[in-house]
């Protein structure tokens, strides 16, 4: 139930099937491992899903800043190339991981903005600012 | 939005399902409480686990074993059986009882009674070898032809799609013969080393002696480079051609496609490298090493991927590049390693699981079918 939205969400922060795959599976399991810990009158879903955006923008952010050396641990398995982008696809590619979490997070898995902020530890205000501001830009490349 | 956001085709989706259950799965399980039996089952269960603890805490081997295990992968995490493969693809093992293949839902096959094999590019057939003979045998264990050859070894297969050759070692030296077991013929007289295709569309062949590597097109006959070495040496091309891996057990040397020397890296005395291979579809490289007391598998120049007492035997990518298997004699272990190195999952009963009296070997884990 939980993994479909785990995985695309994960996927279009990275816009990486292979980082996708990887970071829902291991948000699976953190989140099996931190059951004892989890307060089981709250939602399993939001729990889990906000691991996942957070561990995809982590990832999202890593990537942007590694350069590919020789031998480096930072060489990583290229990603796997977007075979049909879609207008959407390509759009969201052209934003931030920040702006395309928030985007995710509202559309994909409906969390309120306010639901966003406590998961990313954002004031409400920089929600909906980084909200308002990516559907602008995807309205203007859609 | 919400209906665009939602049409978006991921790759692979189903098949990253399969595979995340599989792992998934098999965390839930160890959550599980016991299902509740009768006592006697239940005591005599603990009885036997507490005479196998009681025999590996009173002697010093077993004792640094268990410990080892504990902190590395955990006793309670070690899956008796191979139930799956974590990635996609299929393992080639070869044990005393021959050699087998593993698919990714742990089901095993025995080949036949060969030593040693090694997958065809493609996945679609097994370059395999005996005594004296070397065969192309399917997944399912037909066997397509075979070549009598005294003292076959190493045989490896290289190609496209509509050409194949197989290099192999035998008595007279190194050996060529096509995919269909046409055109056998010998190329370097005498030849004792190790050999290893360039993963390309072109048939240029790597081999190492005691004393020098060389890199030679086949097909021209053109000997592309050659550069000194010392020692026995294994070799590895990474999986876009671009790099080649020479080890020795104390040194491991990394070459352009041009020979040209990258890196370098020696061990102190009293360690030696018993594996190394580019991650696929990379040019990071998994090294697993011995000292004196314990293992250590890592990638070079950065993260640790897990320590063991005793030895560590070798290791092998999966074919996505995002696991690996590390193979562990004194522990009778696979340890499946996440590329990450968060995620461990501990296979034991190796050798009996492969009716081996000595520790099988993973001679390669190849392509999805």
């Amino acid at each position: 139930m939980h993994w479909p939205r785990a995985l695309r969400a994960a996927y279009l922060v990275t816009h990486d099937a292979g980082a996708a795959e990887d970071i829902a599976q291991e948000s699976f399991l953190a989140a099996i491992r931190a059951l004892d810990r989890f307060d089981r009158r709250r939602p399993f879903g939001p729990w889990l899903h906000r691991i996942v955006v957070n561990r995809a923008i982590d990832w999202t952010r890593a990537r942007r800043l590694r350069s590919e050396v020789e031998l480096s641990e930072s060489l990583d398995v290229a990603p796997d190339p977007i075979d049909s982008p879609g207008d959407t696809l390509a759009a969201l590619s052209k934003l931030s991981p920040e702006h395309r979490a928030v985007v995710v997070m509202r559309y994909v898995l409906e969390f309120t903005p306010g639901e966003i902020a406590e998961a990313l530890g954002l004031p409400r205000g920089t929600v909906n600012s980084r909200l308002r501001r990516a559907l602008d830009a995807l309205g203007g490349e859609l | 939005m919400r209906r665009e956001l939602d049409s978006i085709e991921i790759p692979g989706e189903h098949e990253a399902r399969e595979r995340t259950w599989a792992v998934v799965s098999v965390a839930l399980a160890e959550r599980e409480p016991t299902p509740r039996q009768s006592h006697w089952p239940r005591i005599a269960v603990i009885a036997v686990a507490l005479l196998a603890l009681l025999a590996a805490v009173v002697t010093p081997p077993g004792r640094a074993v268990l410990d080892e295990i504990r902190e590395v992968v955990g006793v309670e995490r070690a899956q008796p059986a191979l139930f799956s493969l974590p990635a996609p693809g299929q393992l080639l093992v070869a044990s005393d009882s021959g050699v087998w293949v593993v698919q990714q839902n742990g089901s095993k096959r025995l080949l036949g009674d060969y030593r040693e094999a090694s997958w065809s590019p493609f996945g679609r057939f097994i370059a395999a070898v005996s005594e004296n003979e070397l065969a192309a045998v399917e997944p399912n264990g037909d066997v397509r032809w075979t070549l009598a050859r005294p003292g076959v070894r190493s045989p490896r297969w290289a190609g496209t799609e509509a050409d194949t050759r197989i290099a192999y070692v035998d008595r007279t030296g190194l050996r060529i013969v096509a995919g269909d077991g046409t055109g056998d013929r010998l190329l370097i007289p005498g030849f004792r080393g190790d050999l290893a295709w360039k993963p390309t569309n072109s048939f240029v062949l790597a081999f190492v002696t005691s004393r020098e590597v060389r890199v030679r097109d086949v097909q021209s006959g053109r000997l592309l480079w050659r550069r000194p070495t010392s020692g026995q040496s294994s070799i590895h091309w990474s999986t876009d051609g671009g790099r080649l891996l020479v080890r020795t057990e104390g040194t491991m040397r990394v070459y352009d496609e041009r020979g040209r020397r990258l890196a370098s890296e020696s061990l102190q005395e009293g360690r030696r490298y018993v594996g190394a291979r580019f991650r696929s579809g990379a040019r990071e490289i998994a090294v697993a090493r011995v000292g004196p007391s314990e293992s250590r598998a890592y990638i070079l120049n950065g993260r640790q991927l897990g320590t063991g007492a005793g030895s560590f035997q070798d290791l092998e990518w999966s074919p996505n590049g995002r696991w690996l298997v590390v193979t562990w004699p004194t522990a009778d272990q696979w340890i499946l390693v996440r590329a990450s190195g968060r995620e461990i999952l501990a296979v034991s009963n190796v050798s009996e699981q492969f009716r081996s009296r000595t520790f099988p070997r993973v001679e390669g884990w190849c392509c999805a079918p």
